[in-house]
């Protein structure tokens, strides 16, 4: 299966997770919609779709949580006829992201749950130490947006994030 | 219908008292038309209820249906009728192997064969009983005598009984390394049902992996069509045996066990 | 018994659940409803029709379960168990609750 990554150290839990819940797609996303890696996408204008939608979602869920029950929900679903959709945060010390992925029949959303609490602990432990945080640009952020989608579709090589 | 069905029934309907019932019946039942020879049976037997040909005929046809204990009342009349019915011992010892009653079964099947009719199936079944009965007296095959990679088809031939258990072993990638798997057609689907099963295996690894319960040993269930176990046995294979769902479990998980030991030492020896 | 769990069939989500101290019924809903998903499937593929009582014998212990509706009912026991009178209560608790 095809796992690409922006960040290195996201690509052998994601790998795992993928091999291990049998997911058709799966984007891990940071919050502000810059892609981190991806699997079953083929074209970039497709990653670049699912990563706004799936920042949005994450927000406005996030947002609805906190007005429901004082705290953002921690994981979201949705049946569809053929295929299933699973959304949920998972937290680093290099900050929060979001692991979005659509399954089908193959597996089963108790299966994509239990996977998914696997990769967190594994992302939380592959996560390096979070580099100083500088300001977010609107010219920084499309700037790692191109490059995030350039290494995606094989035109740059990851960022390789050793702690410093 | 067949000229011969035809025959019988213009016959039966010229004379409705002759005993041509008992051979259309059984043509009826043969042919796998077991609703009209079981009208056919019960209509010859209103005209002739003494008759333990009669009898041994609806028994057979119950036997057919699954109707088990009611085709042993029907044997037992037979046999009061006539103590010394071939066919009805027979079949006594049929239905109650099928109800697990190994003792009972034993006794009419050897009666059977005292009798002097016995056929083949009857030394067949009655192997089958001594196995449940008394498996310590059972010879483990010697290790020179394991079938060699030509005879893979039937590597599990002399552990299976008879025609309601079949045994296969099976590769890491779900391929058939030997045994036999022949559909109730006759046809050979060994591959295909190896294939099929042998998905279960992955889902049982998956399992083992999280659940603290060691490395699984062996997987059986019971679908309607068959009682189906398998068991890991060496690199990655994994063989496994179908039998008739009237077949007691303890005696599947004894017959996957011998399988078993037989792949483990026909893989040693295949090496 | 190490514990007792009724789960979606489909889902692999937990329905109800009686397990015994350490034991994450999730995880037990969400494997046991594959393993049985996985053997119905292959039943229905080599065309052996339904399933009904399935039960895995591992080293430290065992997972049976028997399906009914979109449920199947799952019980994970230690190796000391009476296989034969789990699987009759088994059989009857599906019968009482279909």
């Amino acid at each position: 299966m095809t796992v690409t990554v922006a960040e290195a150290w996201v690509e052998e839990p994601l790998r795992r997770f993928v091999d291990d819940a049998r997911v058709v797609f799966a984007l891990l996303v940071h919050p502000s919609g810059q892609v981190m890696g991806q699997h079953g996408f083929t074209r970039a204008v497709d990653v670049m779709s699912a990563c706004a939608l799936a920042a949005a979602i994450n927000a406005s869920a996030g947002a609805l949580g906190r007005e429901l029950e004082a705290r953002p929900f921690q994981e979201l679903y949705h049946a569809g006829l053929e295929r299933q959709v699973f959304l949920a945060e998972a937290v680093t010390v290099r900050g929060a992201c979001v692991l979005i992925t659509a399954f089908g029949r193959e597996t089963s959303l108790g299966l994509v749950r239990l996977y998914f609490q696997e990769f967190r602990q594994a992302l939380a432990a592959a996560a390096p130490q979070a580099e100083k945080a500088g300001p977010v640009l609107a010219a920084d952020f499309e700037r790692e947006l191109d490059r995030s989608m350039a290494v995606l579709f094989g035109r740059a090589r990851p960022r390789d994030l050793t702690p410093v | 219908m067949s000229d011969q069905i035809r025959h019988l029934s213009d016959e039966l309907a010229r004379d409705p008292s002759s005993l041509v019932f008992l051979q259309l019946g059984e043509t009826l039942r043969t042919s796998g038309q077991l609703d009209v020879a079981l009208r056919v049976s019960l209509r010859g037997l209103e005209r002739h209820a003494y008759s333990a040909e009669a009898h041994d005929l609806l028994a057979r046809i119950c036997a057919d249906r699954g109707e088990l204990q009611r085709a042993l009342d029907e044997w037992d009349m037979v046999l009061r009728l006539d103590p010394g019915h071939y066919g009805a011992r027979k079949g006594m010892g049929f239905v109650l192997y099928k109800q697990g009653r190994f003792s009972e079964s034993e006794q009419y099947l050897r009666e059977a064969a005292a009798s002097g009719e016995g056929d083949a199936s009857i030394s067949h079944a009655l192997a089958s009983v001594e196995r449940m009965l008394r498996p310590e007296v059972q010879q483990p095959q010697p290790e020179s005598a394991a079938p060699s990679r030509n005879d893979a088809r039937r590597l599990f031939a002399d552990i299976l009984a008879d025609g309601d258990q079949t045994a296969l072993l099976i590769d890491s990638s779900g391929l058939v390394l030997a045994g036999a798997y022949i559909s109730a057609e006759g046809h050979e689907v060994a591959e295909e049902i190896g294939a099929a099963l042998s998905g279960v295996r992955e889902e049982a690894e998956r399992a083992m992996r999280h659940l603290p319960l060691g490395a699984w040993t062996s997987i059986s269930f019971e679908a309607e069509a068959a009682t189906v176990a398998m068991a890991p046995v060496a690199n990655g294979a994994l063989v496994m045996v179908a039998a008739d769902p009237a077949m007691p479990q303890g005696f599947v998980r004894r017959v996957l066990e011998s399988c078993a030991a037989r792949s483990r030492s026909w893989l040693t020896g295949a090496a | 018994m190490v514990g007792c769990v009724v789960a979606d069939a489909h889902d692999g989500i937990v329905v109800e659940a009686v397990v015994r101290q350490g034991v994450n019924s999730n995880t037990v809903a969400a494997l046991a409803a594959s393993l049985y998903g996985g053997a119905v499937q292959s039943a229905r593929a080599a065309g052996m029709g339904e399933v009904g009582f399935l039960r895995l014998e591992a080293e430290r212990g065992h997972v049976f379960a028997i399906g009914w509706g979109d449920l199947v009912l799952v019980v994970i026991a230690d190796v000391s168990v009476n296989v034969g009178q789990l699987r009759v209560d088994m059989l009857k608790s599906r019968e009482s609750l279909a």
